[in-house]
């Protein structure tokens, strides 16, 4: 016993972690290429929700140059200026250009859910707790199991109703 | 001397009218939880996994022999639908002599992810039909599907045709490539795989988001401002803030399910093209040969009437009926419009074939 110290710590979570903690440089790592990713695409998002406010104040502007004095005219104004910033913005919303952009700004964020998975995937290694993906192969077998059991009782009571019959 | 530039008494009457009421608005708002959103009296009937069979009690001394199903979205609760007795559209239907059946999809957890479109068809679909079917004795029920669970509800049918005598769709998500929304446009460009596959479920956060960019300064701004500007008005008041509680209260939608509803719906557009597949089962729209009754909102921006009106088209019947609202996605169901043109309508055209 006394001979085989190495023993001892294979059982604790620290030799688990260690071994793995490489693992957890790598993710970091590629953390911060993906921010580097993520940064251009949510710059790219507020550009052009900037842009777009700018187009829809300017078309407010001309609509109604001048500044509101009672409440009736308070009113108009703001339906104005609804009207004007709802039909731009969803005219952005609806482009192909938002729509690239924001799937792309989406890609990244999941890229980073990823690399945080994968960190701690190697934390509850190190716990001795099962990851993600095993939990997933586990939801994946009940899932299976219990559509074979509903074939099961169809097919057992077709089987009723033949032998009834 | 009068400056030029005086501020009208009046609007400043208004604005501090318009603090006065955001300061006291605690006082005339109740806790959400005080709040119940279920007006019509109704049994759970069945109840499968995390779904729910609804059974509302008649109000009527006879029924009509035919009962409903309606198979309710994937996107919010069913709450919609029976928001408040004055415009439950359930209610109606029960007053006019309907025996109505609802299906709650109730929250889908981590757990459900690998529920896809055969489990929700073939097993809870299928499930509630044949329970009703064996419940009242009929060899055929009459099956409503609204927007995302129309979708459903026209798979079903396809699969089902014998069980279905009459088919109501409503908004029906149907034709992906034709669709013009804001919502579409997010769906045609999103990296499904990757989004599943990463974080399981369709997170609520992420439907938060698409009703965010749905007419944002309306939506984001007016509604609060007219909230405020009613506060001591109490049937406002209520009404503004059951459907608040309904709108914060979206359920995740199982990962493989969301799958193949964004890929075969609105990425590759395979269901109005006869070319989806549901467990190795073809979904052949031509099937459809019941009586059909396709109801289609002209304002609605979250199934714009271009993704509905298709299926009208594309069915098998020779008994189809296609109706235009002048309303919205939500207006068509629980509104004023909905209770004295859509329901009534629908209720001849369900009675004449019940």
């Amino acid at each position: 016993m006394s001979s085989k110290p190495q023993a001892l710590a294979s059982t604790g979570p620290m030799r688990a972690f260690a071994t793995n903690s490489k693992k957890v440089s790598t993710e970091l790592i590629e953390i911060n290429e993906t921010l580097v990713g993520f940064n251009k695409f949510v710059t790219e998002y507020y550009k052009q929700l900037a842009e777009t406010w700018d187009t829809a104040q300017k078309k407010v502007n001309l609509k109604a140059p001048e500044v509101p004095q009672d409440v009736e005219q308070i009113e108009a104004f703001k339906r104005i200026w609804i009207d004007i910033f709802d039909n731009d913005f969803t005219e952005l919303f609806d482009s192909k250009k938002f729509g690239e952009n924001y799937g792309k700004l989406v890609s990244k964020e999941l890229d980073l859910t990823k690399h945080w998975n994968n960190i701690s995937n190697v934390v509850l290694q190190a716990a001795n707790l099962p990851s993600k993906e095993e939990i997933d192969e586990v939801y994946k077998e009940l899932h299976s199991l219990k559509k074979r059991i509903v074939k099961l009782e169809i097919e057992s009571k077709k089987g009723k109703v033949k032998n009834e019959k | 001397m009068k400056s030029e530039n005086a501020i009208d008494p009046k609007l400043i009457e208004e604005i501090l009218k318009f603090n006065k009421n955001v300061i006291e608005a605690p006082k005339h708002v109740p806790a959400p939880d005080e709040i119940i959103l279920e007006a019509t009296p109704h049994d759970v009937a069945l109840e499968v996994d995390k779904t729910r069979l609804l059974h509302y009690k008649p109000l009527t001394d006879k029924q009509h022999k035919t009962p409903l199903l309606i198979s309710y979205a994937l996107i919010n609760r069913y709450h919609i639908l029976d928001l408040q007795p004055e415009k439950s559209w359930v209610r109606n239907l029960v007053q006019q002599g309907f025996d109505v059946y609802m299906l709650d999809w109730g929250s889908p957890t981590d757990m459900d992810k690998y529920l896809d479109f055969d489990d929700y068809i073939n097993g809870y679909l299928d499930g509630a039909v044949e329970f009703i079917k064996n419940e009242s004795s009929t060899e055929k029920i009459s099956l409503q599907g609204y927007c995302t669970g129309a979708t459903l509800a026209t798979a079903y049918t396809t699969l089902h045709p014998e069980s279905v005598k009459n088919y109501i769709a409503t908004a029906p998500v149907i034709d992906g490539w034709r669709d013009t929304t804001v919502i579409s446009n997010l769906a045609k460009n999103m990296d499904v795989d990757q989004m599943v596959d990463t974080i399981g479920n369709m997170p609520p956060e992420f439907m938060y988001y698409c009703f965010s960019v749905l007419k944002p300064f309306e939506q984001g701004i007016e509604k609060y401002v007219k909230f405020f500007k009613n506060i001591e008005n109490k049937k406002y008041v209520d009404n503004f803030l059951r459907v608040e509680k309904w709108l914060s209260d979206t359920p995740p939608i199982p990962g493989e399910l969301f799958k193949q509803w964004i890929k075969d719906i609105y990425q590759d557009n395979l269901l109005i093209q006869n070319k989806m597949y549901v467990n190795n089962s073809h979904i052949d729209l031509k099937k459809i040969d019941m009586p059909i009754f396709t109801q289609v909102a002209v304002g609605d921006h979250l199934v714009s009437p271009e993704c509905s009106m298709p299926l009208h088209y594309a069915v098998g019947s020779e008994d189809k009926t296609l109706r235009m609202y002048p309303t919205g996605h939500v207006g068509m169901i629980a509104s004023s419009l909905s209770q004295k043109k859509v329901l009534p309508e629908l209720g001849k055209w369900l009675l004449e074939r019940s």
